[in-house]
């Protein structure tokens, strides 16, 4: 997966290519409009995240210019003013996303994350498994080691959330808006209870603990690994 | 053009143009009664010559008779002058004076008239009557007597020139005297002036003198007196909100200045670094919300939160909320209850946050094994969402602060509490204002009522129409 960081914020843009490349992305990285436009015509993006505020050539010009020239790939908005109508305007330009500074890191790779997968439509799962857990989407079942648990309907979706995107940290707010549908900051403490929980259930009774709280970031499900 | 000149002027324009005015008025009038009084005269005048004239023709036995006769009355009346005409023929004339030809013509059918005339060096007024000698079957006699008027048009002549002459001056002086009066009583608007000019921001508890004013100007001056109350007020208010921010972000900014000074101080193991950074990432969280909340509550001082208006059914969003906290309080042991419905127009996303700030309050401030209750009514004029709790009653001293941004009715709970930075009544308050609504807080015996008020669309529009 490639992804191209237009931002003229020298650390923020360096510590964004770290952290991408770590998570896994061939991620390049441009400072300004102009050398941005210019690559997305020469190489092959996925993703490309663009800052709204940058010298030569702004954001909105650079995604206008793109999607003028056919190049249709998805774009992340990444700008420090909040305003609704930047908002709506980058919609309206065919942004596929948008986050306000500061943003955390953990949300900026969900939100990648989510982007790149909605182009790929894979096979319909019905059965989610990670380890010995399984979901079953169909029959709304979970169960561990063949042990049936069971679930209210909001832990099961956020199993389901945590299922889906095994290996990946989730951050709260993320969690919160995909469960919930509360797409605000609220108040952080309910994930934590929800987690709690849906762990007590999960991962007590086993010595093998699939979720995993990933301090200052936020929560992962994953099989553990054997040698850590 | 006239708005570039000052008040005094304008005034004194004024009042020297309506003074102007009215002495014009009184003069014209004046020469006009005088001049109708000396025709008055002059025909009274006139009418007596007629008589003497009839008197004399009547005595008269013939032409000569009547020419010695006229001659002999004329003789003592200086400036009369008479002429007799029968049929247009001349039967006497005063010598050297000529009636004019065109009055004579014109007055041959008119019984009696009255007219004046000029010549090259005077002026005259004179009447005619025709006159019918008694016993006699001849037609009647054309009689015309003229008096000089020259005297009254000196005499009006010198009036008007005095009348211009004062009301010139009198208009002056109503002139002076206006400006006078205009300047003085514009006194206390430079006072004002004076007082407007001490007022900064560091003292604006300065005030209008109202009692030294006249009434028109104390009302305006306790209308600027309000303005200023309620600006020391919100400035107060900025000022400690600016003061508290500091506050506020100094906190965390030390705990992570120190920790991470500390920490390099030497070399720690590699789970003791993740253990700082970690905590660091907390923290930063913490403050990257704070701003976010600042920033959201600075949107809505400049009306920059404009709400979507879309049709949203108040309970479908409680419940979608009580779902969100059903974990949360079903740990605390606190019972979530709804009732009603209704539906309102406003922003789906705000007003769950609004309604979400003062759910997560009740349920932290209920005791285990009591309720949370929200509490929907719906009518034409608009819906009411309360947000009730049972649990320990709010001070009510506090209950003016607790909209205030950074207000904790607990001082002693500090940062680490899921709260946040306490603003999430301020932003809560925020939606509500922005949505045109009212909130407000009672808390009495164990029971504390979070009141939110959403006028409906049509309330709005009204209310919209009668503030333009």
């Amino acid at each position: 997966m490639k992804i191209l960081i237009v931002e003229d914020e020298i650390k923020t843009g360096e510590y964004l290519r770290q952290g991408l490349r770590e998570a896994g992305f061939n991620a390049d990285l441009v400072h300004n409009g102009v050398d941005g436009l210019r690559l997305v015509q020469e190489e092959d993006y996925d993703l490309v995240i663009l800052d709204v505020m940058l010298p030569r050539m702004d954001g909105w010009q650079v995604l206008t210019n793109m999607r003028r020239r056919g190049l249709e790939m998805p774009v992340l908005f990444l700008t420090a003013k909040d305003q609704v109508q930047d908002r709506v305007k980058g919609l309206e330009l065919g942004a596929d996303d948008y986050l306000v500074k500061p943003f955390s890191f953990a949300e900026l790779l969900a939100r990648a994350r989510t982007i790149l997968r909605r182009g790929r439509s894979g096979a319909e799962v019905t059965i989610l498994q990670v380890a010995d857990l399984e979901l079953d989407l169909l029959r709304r079942r979970v169960s561990r080691s063949g042990k049936r648990i069971d679930l209210t309907p909001k832990e099961f979706g956020l199993l389901e959330l945590l299922m889906r995107r095994q290996g990946e940290v989730l951050p709260r707010s993320l969690i919160a808006s995909q469960v919930w549908d509360m797409n605000f900051d609220s108040d952080s403490n309910v994930v934590e209870v929800a987690m709690r929980r849906l762990r007590a259930k999960i991962d007590d009774a086993y010595d093998a603990k699939l979720i995993q709280t990933v301090r200052g970031m936020g929560y992962v499900l994953e099989a553990p690994q054997e040698n850590v | 053009m006239i708005a570039r000149y000052s008040l005094t002027t304008r005034l004194t324009v004024f009042f020297t143009l309506a003074s102007g005015l009215v002495l014009v008025g009184l003069g014209t009038l004046v020469a006009i009664s005088i001049d109708r009084h000396f025709v008055e005269l002059d025909r009274d005048a006139l009418r007596d010559k007629i008589h003497l004239t009839r008197e004399v023709i009547g005595k008269s036995t013939s032409p000569q008779d009547l020419k010695i006769r006229l001659d002999d009355v004329l003789h003592s009346h200086e400036g009369l002058f008479v002429s007799v005409f029968r049929d247009r023929d001349p039967l006497y004339a005063t010598p050297d004076f000529q009636f004019p030809e065109d009055l004579i013509a014109q007055t041959q059918q008119a019984r009696l008239g009255v007219a004046s005339w000029k010549t090259a060096e005077r002026e005259y007024r004179g009447m005619s009557a025709s006159v019918t000698l008694p016993g006699s079957a001849e037609p009647p006699l054309q009689v015309w007597v003229a008096v000089d008027i020259a005297h009254h048009k000196h005499f009006m002549y010198a009036l008007i020139q005095t009348l211009v002459g004062y009301v010139a001056l009198a208009t002056l002086v109503a002139g002076i005297l206006g400006w006078w009066a205009a300047k003085n009583g514009l006194a206390p608007l430079r006072t004002m002036r004076s007082r407007a000019m001490a007022i900064t921001a560091q003292r604006l508890d300065e005030r209008m003198p109202t009692e030294e004013f006249p009434v028109e100007m104390a009302d305006l001056a306790t209308t600027l007196n309000e303005m200023l109350r309620r600006l020391k007020e919100e400035f107060d208010r900025l000022s400690e909100f600016s003061s508290d921010l500091a506050h506020e972000l100094r906190t965390p900014i030390n705990n992570l200045m120190t920790q991470t000074q500390v920490t390099l101080s030497q070399p720690r193991s590699c789970g003791e670094y993740q253990d700082i950074l970690a905590s660091n990432a907390e923290e930063y969280q913490r403050l990257a919300r704070m701003v976010a909340d600042m920033l959201f509550l600075a949107k809505a001082d400049h009306g920059l939160i404009l709400p979507s208006t879309e049709k949203i059914a108040v309970h479908d969003e409680a419940q979608a909320l009580f779902d969100f906290y059903e974990a949360l309080a079903e740990e605390k042991q606190v019972g979530l209850q709804l009732i009603g419905a209704a539906e309102i127009t406003g922003d789906r996303l705000m007003l769950r946050r609004a309604l979400s700030n003062l759910l997560s309050n009740a349920i932290r401030y209920t005791p285990p094994g009591e309720q949370v209750v929200v509490d929907i009514q719906g009518d034409v004029h608009g819906t009411t969402v309360d947000v009730v709790n049972t649990g320990p009653s709010i001070d009510a001293q506090m209950i003016p602060r607790l909209f205030d941004r950074f207000f904790r009715a607990d001082k002693s709970r500090k940062q680490l509490d899921s709260d946040g930075a306490g603003l999430g009544l301020s932003i809560t308050q925020a939606i509500v204002h922005a949505h045109r609504g009212r909130i407000s807080v009672s808390s009495a015996d164990g029971r504390t009522c979070f009141s939110m008020y959403f006028p409906s669309a049509q309330n709005i529009g009204k209310r919209l129409t009668t503030d333009a």
